[in-house]
């Protein structure tokens, strides 16, 4: 088959055509016809191939025939072509079909050469025992090399220099080299296989130090190095180390933060230590000392900056509204004082208090036993532990005494108190329920506590410091405080001072106050019955509360100090100060719910006992004199009087038969005491009673010291300290009073005096007995409800004790009421007594009347006087009422009170008081209003100073009212109302004004500079002379023109507006509230109104020319404009009107209806109007003007020539040079 | 003892108002009772009428104090505030700034506030602005300066002074003889 190409072919030919025409030849199997075509789309060459079967011969001859023939046109060009691409691929295909079929013909080459080989004795390329070099037969070029191996001979190229050239390389030749490598046999030892490349271990044996670890390839973790004090590098440092560092430092951070909250003070000392510990515990692993201090510093400063950047974190910015809690800073700084004792300065006392730990006393008594027993318990108990007590005490007494008694008088003062006070001290101990056994002491302590809840005892017990204090610290306290008091009075003050602060700590002392009161109320309610026992028994009462045992026991050993007091009477007062001195001590460590109320007393014993010495003294000396006096005597010490009176007549002048009962029963007692009587206690009672009706002490010291002793056991803690005080008073006075007394005393009387009084106290006593029993069953009755009522009875005695209450009400109305006036001034303490006072006058009288018992009987009919004193207490005393009586007190106040320096109404001197009074009214007055002055200006600067408009209030009050909310929003016009209307007005006319001032403005702008002078000044020459010269007028202008420069409209309007406000708010006083607000009205109505007021008169030159006379605002540039508002309107207004009249004459007089005509520049008959037309008319003859002119004309040329000829001169000259 | 002059009144309250800004006129228009300053031994005293009054029955050359000394003016008529000030000028003080604990006692030995001692500061205070200076239990401790705005205080370094001291109630103490 052959391929013919063809060409030079009619475009017209068709495939049909070429197989006929090539159809001669051969079979044709297929026409290929092509046609070129350019671009245009014409064809210019037609080409075809054609597959063919044909012969060579055919093929030949189809060539010769047909090649280069014309046949339709074209010229044919026959070749013969290559196979179409297809067909030939086809044919490859095929072919490596075939290929793959047939068997490789190389393969078949290689095998045969091996069989030649093999043939030639060679199995697997080695020929044995063959000698190295020989031929392989039958292969040339394969040669034996050595070990018989076979190996090819090569033929190498090598290109040495230009020629190449090959060599011959025969490997038999160079074999030496050869080495054999054998494959393991299969029967060779696992051992000696050779292990894979992968399974090599590489391991190196080594010790653990660094080379061979480096060797090992272990490396240790790269640390970078450490420059000091940079922060980064720290912190890196920080994580390098790990996590516990992380952590410690965290820590220390966290400290940091903590107190920071809670303690001002602590971080900086916090934070330290804090990282000094950490890196040994964390660094562990460090080993020499070097680097751990270096680490040490690092991490320092590394905290530090971590630090500084948490502070940076930290810093706070606050609003302006931030509001700073000093309370909170308080509590805070309080928190931190509680933690850091040594930190503040504080008292020692409180030092004291806080170190103390909780009370360990409270559990002494175990709340088992304190709950309220049943009466017949209480009972019960009581009546056990009074035996108990009872015996003990006697002894105790005895002992005292005994040893009192023995000490010889001669003795020195200090050694016997200080032996006193050891003796006393162990009776203060067991009495003071530390016991000797601990029953007892439980005991004790429950009937101290008896009916007082939890809560109570523990609040009783959070006000005292000493509680806690052991028996041997009461012990070296009390001998301290001996000497102390010994030394000074003030000193067991300040001791007594301490006690009181205490409180402070815990609860306030109301709080305090009240738990007390709750506590005697129920303590005393329980008392009652116990009371009646003691009256049967007569011993037992003081034995009832440890608190007062111990004063007790005092008054015991002052007692037996009085005896021994009698033998050296001369040194009474100062012993008796002494005495108290140890009261107080020994109350303190007793009556530890007392001690502040007790200190307070002490306090004002000693006040008292300075202030009354001298009075006392007095009263004594009186006394000798007027022994005749009635009770009610003008001597402010009724009391005072009585004891003289009784212990000089042995009977008593006393109105009241009962009081003398008690009184001499007082003192029978006082001689069973003594005489060391075992009874001695039964004085307990009438001497209580004594105290309760406050009869005024008995003829003897020793009464007295009892009596307070008596009363405080009696009374519940809260009237027990009053009572105490009252009677520690008492005994003060009694005491000085003595030392003096005594003397005068005959021992005879004093015998005569004591049997009487025994026989009475016998009588009393038996009274006693039936009324207990009586007021048993009352009592039991009443302990039903024990609340109220039983408050009101405990305060029996605090009235009864409080005796200067009464002698005041004897003696004198006013000193009631200076009284009165003193117990507000008094301590807290004193002061709720006083306020108690008279509730429980009330209660305990009406109690005794419901009872009808005698408990206190003796002081029944006092009582009732002090009930109608009660009413009449709280009457304003007539000196008192009014303006006149309040100056009195105050005058009265301002010696203290002091009685001496008391005054009635005498003092007041009618006709001067008024006289002063308007003179310090008018001083008041003008300081008030100099003040008033000042402070406005101080306000008008600090608003020069602020720059603000402040409309502060001239008066609070004032802007108290004025300040009331006002709704903007809400705010609408109300034509009725008068503000209103100034607020209407001016809204209008701001605007027009402004737009009207905008305008004028504009407009002088442009004429300034047209406005001929001669105009003005001859238009406003007159004007100018009337308004110029006033003074007013000029500032006005200044002013007016200040303001206009210095503001510009709109800010006029604001300015307009504010005021508008001001004379809407008309109350509302501005600071420069002076001013009337109309006036200010006016004044804005003026301010703005400038060119409006001339509108509306038409009198437009003044103001216009005013206007165009903007020179020099003189003042107003160095004064606040706001400042100088207000005075410069005033002015301004005053202007306005002189301006108005001389407007109004000046005008009228110039012109005859200068204003109504509303022209603006031109009024009727202006000089200008009557001296403008003239300039248009001829004032000389024609021919005149002429000649005139003519003359004028040559003149001018002439000079005209010359100047030309000059020039031309000139000209040339310059031309030539 | 004499009421100010309007220029003294104005140089003070220039002053006292660089601290509490127009609360001044709570202390010029006090609602308890009418309260003025007076000019004694070139000091300035604020005090209430009622001590006023009373002050006036000493003698000018006895008289050491009364009321409440503000400060004093120098020479030249310029205004010193004191220490004593610091009860009337904390309460109203527009801008504040604590100190934290480490650096309270720096501040009250007369020491600058650093950066490092800031614990907080009120907003928006302006350069040369005064501050009163309180721990960080708002406890007033002095007054001074702001030596930079908050917004640069947020960014300067530890060390840089915040806080310029003017007073501080260290000198209770450390100048117990010339305070009044």
């Amino acid at each position: 088959m052959q391929r013919l190409y063809v060409g030079g072919l009619s475009h017209t030919i068709t495939q049909k055509d070429l197989k006929d025409r090539f159809g001669k030849f051969g079979q044709v199997e297929d026409v290929e016809l092509r046609t070129r075509k350019d671009d245009e789309g014409v064809p210019y060459k037609t080409f075809s191939y054609i597959n063919i079967n044909i012969t060579d011969a055919d093929l030949k001859k189809c060539m010769t025939v047909l090649n280069k023939s014309k046949w339709k046109g074209g010229t044919l060009q026959i070749e013969t072509a290559k196979e179409s691409f297809l067909h030939r691929l086809a044919e490859e295909r095929q072919m490596a079909e075939q290929q793959r079929l047939l068997p490789p013909a190389a393969e078949d080459q290689k095998q045969k050469m091996l069989d030649s080989l093999s043939k030639a004795g060679v199995e697997n390329f080695t020929m044995k025992a063959a000698v190295p070099g020989t031929e392989v037969p039958g292969h040339e070029d394969w040669v034996v090399s050595k070990f018989g191996r076979v190996l090819p001979v090569l033929q190498l190229k090598c290109q040495k220099g230009s020629r190449a050239r090959t060599l011959k390389y025969d490997p038999s030749k160079y074999s030496h080299n050869i080495r054999k490598l054998d494959r393991p046999s299969a029967d060779q030892s696992a051992s000696d296989l050779p292990t894979p490349v992968s399974q090599l271990t590489w391991e190196l044996q080594g010790g653990d130090d660094d080379i061979s670890k480096k060797r090992r390839g272990e490396f240790p973790a790269y640390e970078p190095p450490k420059r000091k004090k940079s922060r980064t590098d720290a912190v890196n440092l920080l994580k390098a180390e790990g996590k516990p560092r992380l952590k410690q430092s965290v820590d220390s951070v966290a400290l940091t933060e903590a107190p920071q909250v809670t303690n001002g003070h602590k971080p900086p000392s916090a934070v330290r230590p804090a990282q000094r510990k950490g890196p040994p515990l964390t660094l562990s692993d460090i080993d020499s000392d070097d680097e751990i201090h270096k680490i040490v510093a690092v991490q320092s400063s590394s905290h530090n900056a971590l630090q500084q950047e948490e502070d940076e974190d930290k810093l706070e910015v606050v609003g302006l509204d931030y509001l700073v809690t000093p309370g909170r800073a308080r509590q805070q700084q309080k928190g931190g004082d509680e933690e850091e004792n040594d930190y503040d300065s504080a008292d020692t006392d409180e030092l004291l208090a806080s170190r103390k730990p909780p009370p360990p006393r409270s559990s002494s008594p175990p709340p088992q036993e304190r709950p309220t027993l049943t009466a017949g318990n209480i009972s019960g108990n009581n009546t056990d532990r009074k035996r108990k007590t009872k015996k003990k005490s006697k002894a105790e007494e005895e002992e005292d005494d005994s040893t009192d008694a023995e000490e010889p008088s001669t003795q020195k003062r200090q050694t016997k108190k200080q032996s006193k006070k050891m003796k006393v001290l162990p009776v203060v101990k067991p009495s003071s329920s530390e016991s000797e056994s601990d029953d007892d002491e439980e005991e004790e302590e429950c009937e101290s506590a008896d009916s007082s809840s939890d809560s109570d005892y523990e609040a009783m017990f959070s006000n005292v410091t000493r509680l806690e204090i052991s028996l041997a610290d009461l012990q070296k306290l009390a001998e301290e405080f001996q000497d102390t008091s010994e030394t000074t009075a003030p000193s067991s003050l300040s001791v007594s001072e301490q006690e009181t602060k205490p409180p402070k700590k815990g609860t306030t002392p109301e709080e305090i106050l009240a738990a007390l009161m709750e506590d005697d109320s129920s303590e005393e309610e329980e008392q009652q019955p116990k009371k009646k026992k003691k009256k049967r028994k007569a011993d037992a009462t003081t034995q009832l509360l440890p608190a007062f045992k111990g004063t007790k026991a005092l008054n015991e050993g002052s007692e037996t100090e009085e005896g021994q007091k009698e033998e050296e009477e001369g040194e009474g007062t100062e012993v008796k100060k002494l005495k108290v001195d140890h009261k107080a001590t020994s109350s303190k460590m007793n009556g530890q719910k007392h001690t502040e109320t007790e200190s307070s007393e002490d306090e004002e014993e000693d006040e008292e006992e300075e202030e009354e010495e001298p009075k006392k003294k007095k009263a004594v000396v009186k006394n000798m004199a007027e022994k005749a006096e009635s009770v009610s005597s003008s001597s402010s010490d009724e009391e005072e009087e009585e004891e003289e009176e009784q212990e000089n007549k042995g009977k008593v002048f006393k109105t009241m038969a009962k009081k003398a009962q008690k009184e001499s029963s007082f003192s029978s007692d006082e001689d069973e005491e003594e005489e060391e009587v075992p009874k001695a206690n039964q004085n307990v009672l009438p001497s209580k009673a004594a105290a309760a009706s406050s009869s005024s002490s008995s003829s003897e010291e020793d009464e007295d010291e009892i009596l307070p002793a008596k009363d405080a056991v009696k009374a519940a803690p809260p009237p027990a300290p009053h009572s105490e005080s009252s009677s520690s008073e008492e005994e003060e006075e009694e005491e000085e009073k003595q030392a003096p007394l005594r003397v005068p005393l005959g021992a005879k009387e004093e015998e005569e005096r004591q049997r009487k009084a025994n026989i009475r106290r016998l009588a009393a006593v038996q009274q006693r007995q039936k009324e207990t029993e009586e007021n048993k069953k009352l009592i039991q009755g009443a302990l039903a409800n024990l609340d109220a009522p039983a408050a009101g009875a405990g305060k029996h005695i605090v009235f009864g004790s409080d005796d200067e209450d009464d002698e005041e009400a004897d003696s004198d109305d006013e000193q009631q009421t200076t009284s009165e006036i003193k117990t507000p001034k008094k301590t807290l303490f004193q002061d709720s007594q006083s306020e108690d006072e008279a509730p429980g006058h009330k209660n305990t009288s009406t109690k005794e009347k419901l009872s009808g018992t005698h408990l206190f009987g003796s002081s029944e009919e006092e009582e009732d006087a002090d009930e109608e004193e009660d009413g009449s207490r709280f009457d304003i005393r007539p000196e008192f009422e009014g303006r006149a009586g309040h100056k009195l007190m105050e005058l009265q106040s301002r010696f203290g009170k002091d009685e001496r320096f008391k005054m009635d109404s005498r003092f007041l001197e009618q006709n001067e008081d008024k006289e002063e009074e308007s003179e310090k009214k008018k001083s008041g007055t003008e300081e008030e209003e100099a003040l008033e002055e000042e402070r406005k200006k101080s306000l008008s600067i600090l608003q020069s100073v602020l720059g603000i408009s402040q409309h502060t209030s001239s008066s609070s009050k004032a802007t108290s009212k004025a300040k009331t909310f006002r709704d903007v929003s809400a705010l609408h016009y109300d034509p009725s109302r008068e503000e209103h209307a100034a607020f209407e007005t001016k809204t209008e006319e701001t605007k027009k004004e402004s737009k009207a001032a905008r305008r004028k403005k504009r407009e002088e702008a442009q004429k300034l500079p047209e406005v001929s002078k001669e105009i003005y000044y001859d238009v406003s020459g007159d004007l100018k002379a009337v308004f110029g010269l006033t003074k007013e007028e000029e500032e006005e202008d200044a002013v007016a023109v200040a303001e206009k420069e210095e503001t510009n409209w709109d800010q006029e309007e604001e300015k307009k507006k504010e005021q508008e406000e001001a004379g809407e708010q008309v109350e509302q006083p501005s600071l420069e509230s002076s001013l009337p607000s109309a006036e200010k009205e006016e004044a804005s109505g003026f301010k703005f109104s400038f060119f409006g007021d001339d509108v509306e008169t038409g009198s437009g030159e003044t103001a216009e020319y005013k206007i165009e006379s903007i020179q020099a605002p003189k003042l107003s540039w160095q004064q606040d404009p706001r400042f100088h508002d207000s005075s410069s309107d005033e002015e301004e207004e005053k202007g306005q009107e002189e301006e108005e009249k001389t407007q109004s004459n000046v005008i009228a007089k110039i012109e005859e209806t200068p204003t109504k005509t509303g022209l603006f520049f031109f009024y009727p008959e202006d000089s200008r109007l009557t001296e403008g037309p003239k300039l248009f008319c001829r004032s000389s003859q024609l021919e005149e003007q002429k000649e005139q002119w003519e003359e004028r004309r040559t003149e001018l040329r002439q000079e005209y020539r010359k100047k030309h000829k000059d020039a031309r001169r000139k000209l040339k000259t310059s031309v030539k040079s | 003892m004499r009421p100010l002059t309007e220029e003294e009144t104005k140089v003070m309250f220039e002053k006292l108002s660089k601290y509490i800004g127009d609360n001044i006129k709570l202390l010029v228009d006090r609602p308890d009772g009418s309260y003025c300053f007076r000019l004694h031994n070139e000091r300035v005293y604020y005090m209430s009428e009622k001590i006023l009054k009373l002050a006036t029955n000493i003698s000018r050359d006895k008289l050491v104090s009364v009321g409440t000394c503000f400060g004093k003016f120098t020479k030249s008529i310029k205004f010193r505030l004191h220490i004593t000030a610091l009860d009337f000028l904390a309460p109203y003080a527009k801008f504040k700034v604590w100190v934290k604990p480490g650096q309270e006692q720096s501040f009250l030995y007369g020491n600058h506030v650093l950066k490092s001692g800031l614990g907080r500061i009120t907003e928006n205070t302006m350069q040369y602005q005064g501050v009163v200076v309180y721990s960080m239990t708002d406890v007033p401790l002095g007054f001074g300066v702001a030596a930079k705005t908050t917004q640069e205080c947020r960014r300067v370094d530890p060390m840089s002074i915040v806080v310029f001291h003017q007073a501080d109630v260290g000198e209770f103490i450390r100048n117990e003889d010339t305070l009044t």
